[in-house]
């Protein structure tokens, strides 16, 4: 009985968890510290990083712990909880920022971010009363990608970066019957079906918008450029790209769309697809996402578009010795060195100032000036504003952008609806 | 000497028995009890993972009488159950029936009625958001073909999203409960339809008189299985419409999911929680209650 005891809690203390970590207190010597990520044979940013840094830090190994890349926020927060995280750790967007930070999960690196330059996007976003809690590493920026042998075909002039939301919608539309003409059943626009695809943009570029305001009247004017786009057969409707499991990189790639607004992550995939045969070969390149108004048009401006960074942050329950360690890891991932081995996979550095030429030199990039141009200037601003009412909000309004999108409900009506339940379930709170 | 051996024995029974019953019951207390029980205690805090869990009293349920969210789900969840529950029991029954018979290739038969229950949600999903496609998919094809002007836009209208998403649910279950009426149509002992057949009784009558009586202990079982089934319902609606369009197919389990591993909100969805819980509970003890009295 005393053995079957025994063994029942040892069975018990397998299966909770309790085993001690093994202790790493030693002074000196090697260390190894884990990181985590997501998708780590489609995404190599996190090798390219810890391999990186080995070359200048031989002593410390930075080990690679693999997450799932849809549901990564809601298993890293289990893990943090459990006390089982990795001792580095990423955060993917904004929208979970407020409850790592919030939730005393990151440790205070002002002193790594007082010693990185200027050109660093993204570090503000992170910094809370004063101190800093992540450091970024990218900074993916919105822009639209076009496809020149389809404008051709359809005998529409390319994009200039001259382009407001109007601008863009008369060219989807003659895009449409251009190519229909020629008999190609291409379309003239692709949108996602992230409600960021509207609402992002809307948030990025209207004056004065915020999310935490409760007022969503900001949305309209670009609901109506993709409910007029979706009537007019420009683009797929959200239901049919729902329903049909439409992909991006496909509706793109394949050359089911003859524009896409998309970040700045999408260099690098098209660049592998096209190099494999997933995607099709043909000539295309990037402009400056369409603006709101032309104020901030034209190569002498700096265009508007969103995204949220993607930093590292350091998980408070490791050792002292193992934090600094950790530190001089993060300061490496946001130098200039560790920039360019990103821009060398196509990955967009959050100091970009000086890998324009690193991106655009890989194989099957565009060269003209305007993909250049769009690549280095733009004001990004966040899609997730760090707020305790960010990720409950973005929820209300994912439900906006699917009721308007279906057709189920007015645009006005809508929002007056977001308006109530943002007022009622979250910001009363 | 003699009582030694059969208290021995009687103890060795005892083991073996716990043997039998401990590596699930383990299971059970540490993955299920403990949980459920902390959900009671979580209910009355606020909570988010991280750190201890704030003492709020009635806070949660005070914030829940005021969300129409809340509401919005609560009317979703009993919209699909009162669509779901018979709907999934007559077509089982049906199917049962239908498939109780001697005929070549039964067996076969059988096997595609069960398929779809133990198919991947997500690949279910998939192929009916695919046939249910407004614009392309087959569904409308044939429904314009025979004469339908307008068809229903199915998951991606506000109105038709909840009638597809109980029409795949049914579609999804009726295998699993098919079988438990073949095995329930076993029990009844073929001489009562013999007695029943001599004594003139035409086969509804027959269905009505024997059959149905004969079925009741497992019709009262799987009646009580299909409610709690439906009432928790959670993966067909997330993989065919997360919910939307807008809220129109948002069910309670979805909301607490939502709450708690979107909006960190631990302690408010498990107040959701123990309504979802006490729901399951009153529907359940009113079952048992009604069968104890029929069965009198």
């Amino acid at each position: 009985m005393k053995r079957s005891l025994a063994a029942l809690t040892a069975l018990l203390l397998a299966v909770s968890g309790c085993s001690g970590d093994p202790d790493d207190s030693e002074e000196s010597g090697p260390i190894t510290l884990t990181l985590a990520g997501w998708s780590l044979a489609t995404t190599p940013e996190f090798k390219t990083l810890a391999d990186g840094f080995k070359t200048s830090h031989p002593d410390i190994t930075v080990e690679l712990k693999e997450y799932d890349a849809a549901n990564y926020d809601t298993q890293m927060i289990a893990d943090l909880a459990a006390g089982k995280a990795p001792d580095v750790y990423v955060q993917k967007n904004l929208k979970n920022f407020y409850t790592y930070q919030n939730g005393k999960q990151l440790v205070d690196v002002s002193d790594v971010a007082g010693k990185l330059g200027p050109k660093v996007g993204g570090l503000s976003f992170y910094q809370v009363e004063g101190k800093t809690y992540a450091i970024p590493y990218r900074q993916d920026s919105w822009v639209l990608y076009y496809n020149k042998a389809l404008f051709d075909k359809a005998g529409v002039k390319h994009p200039d970066g001259s382009w407001t939301w109007a601008e863009y919608a008369a060219a989807a539309k003659q895009l449409t019957t251009g190519l229909k003409a020629k008999g190609d059943k291409a379309l003239g626009a692709y949108q996602h079906t992230w409600q960021s695809t509207s609402q992002g943009f809307a948030l990025a570029q209207t004056a004065g918008a915020s999310l935490e305001s409760g007022n969503f009247a900001y949305l309209k004017p670009y609901y109506e450029t993709a409910l007029d786009l979706q009537t007019a057969g420009a683009q797929v409707s959200l239901g049919d790209a729902t329903t049909n499991s439409l992909t991006y990189q496909a509706q793109f790639g394949k050359q089911q769309a003859a524009m896409m607004t998309m970040g700045t992550w999408y260099i690098a995939t098209l660049l592998n697809q096209q190099a494999k045969g997933d995607a099709d070969t043909f000539e295309w390149g990037i402009a400056p996402a369409p603006q709101q108004t032309k104020a901030t048009t034209g190569t002498s401006a700096t265009p508007v578009t969103w995204a949220d960074p993607t930093g590292l942050g350091i998980n408070p329950k490791i050792s002292e010795r193992k934090i600094a360690a950790a530190k001089e890891f993060l300061a490496y991932a946001a130098s200039a060195d560790a920039a360019k081995s990103l821009a060398g996979i196509g990955v967009t550095p959050a100091d970009n100032s000086s890998v324009a030429d690193t991106i655009f030199s890989l194989k099957g990039a565009p060269s003209d000036d305007l993909s250049k141009f769009t690549f280095a200037t733009h004001d990004t601003k966040p899609e997730n504003p760090v707020s305790k009412y960010t990720a409950p909000l973005q929820n209300i309004l994912k439900d906006l952008h699917t009721e308007i999108l279906s057709g189920a409900t007015p645009i006005d009506a809508a929002i007056t609806k977001a308006q109530d339940r943002a007022k009622n379930e979250v910001l009363s709170k | 000497m003699t009582t030694m051996p059969v208290r021995r024995r009687r103890w060795r029974n005892t083991a073996v028995g716990w043997s039998f019953l401990l590596p699930n019951f383990a299971g059970f207390v540490i993955l299920t009890l403990v949980p459920v029980g902390l959900l009671f205690y979580y209910a009355f805090t606020e909570w988010d993972v991280f750190g201890g869990a704030t003492w709020t009293g009635l806070d949660n349920f005070r914030q829940m009488a005021r969300d129409t969210s809340f509401w919005t789900a609560l009317t979703n969840t009993f919209y699909y159950s009162v669509f779901h529950i018979p709907l999934t029991l007559g077509v089982s029954l049906a199917l049962a029936l239908l498939l109780n018979k001697k005929l070549r290739g039964v067996a076969f038969f059988r096997t595609v009625a069960f398929f779809p229950y133990i198919t991947s949600i997500v690949a279910i999903a998939q192929i009916w958001n695919m046939l249910l496609s407004p614009g392309f998919g087959p569904v409308n094809e044939v429904l314009r073909w025979i004469g339908v002007d307008n068809p229903p836009g199915w998951t991606t209208s506000a109105d038709w999203s909840m009638p597809a998403v109980i029409l795949v649910g049914t579609w999804r279950d009726m295998g699993y409960y098919m079988l438990l009426f073949l095995a329930g149509l076993q029990t009844i002992p073929a001489q009562l339809h013999e007695a029943a057949l001599v004594d003139g009784a035409n086969p509804w009558q027959r269905f009505l008189a024997v059959t149905l009586p004969g079925l009741r202990p497992t019709t009262f079982f799987v009646t009580v299985l299909i409610t709690i089934n439906s009432f928790k319902v959670f993966d067909v609606i997330l993989v065919m419409t997360d919910g939307g369009p807008g809220q129109s197919t948002l069910v309670l389990s979805q909301y607490i999911f939502q709450k708690g591993f979107e909006e960190n909100q631990f302690g408010y969805a498990s107040a959701v929680s123990i309504v979802l819980f006490a729901i399951c509970f009153l529907v359940t003890i009113i079952q048992f209650v009604v069968n104890k009295r029929r069965s009198e």
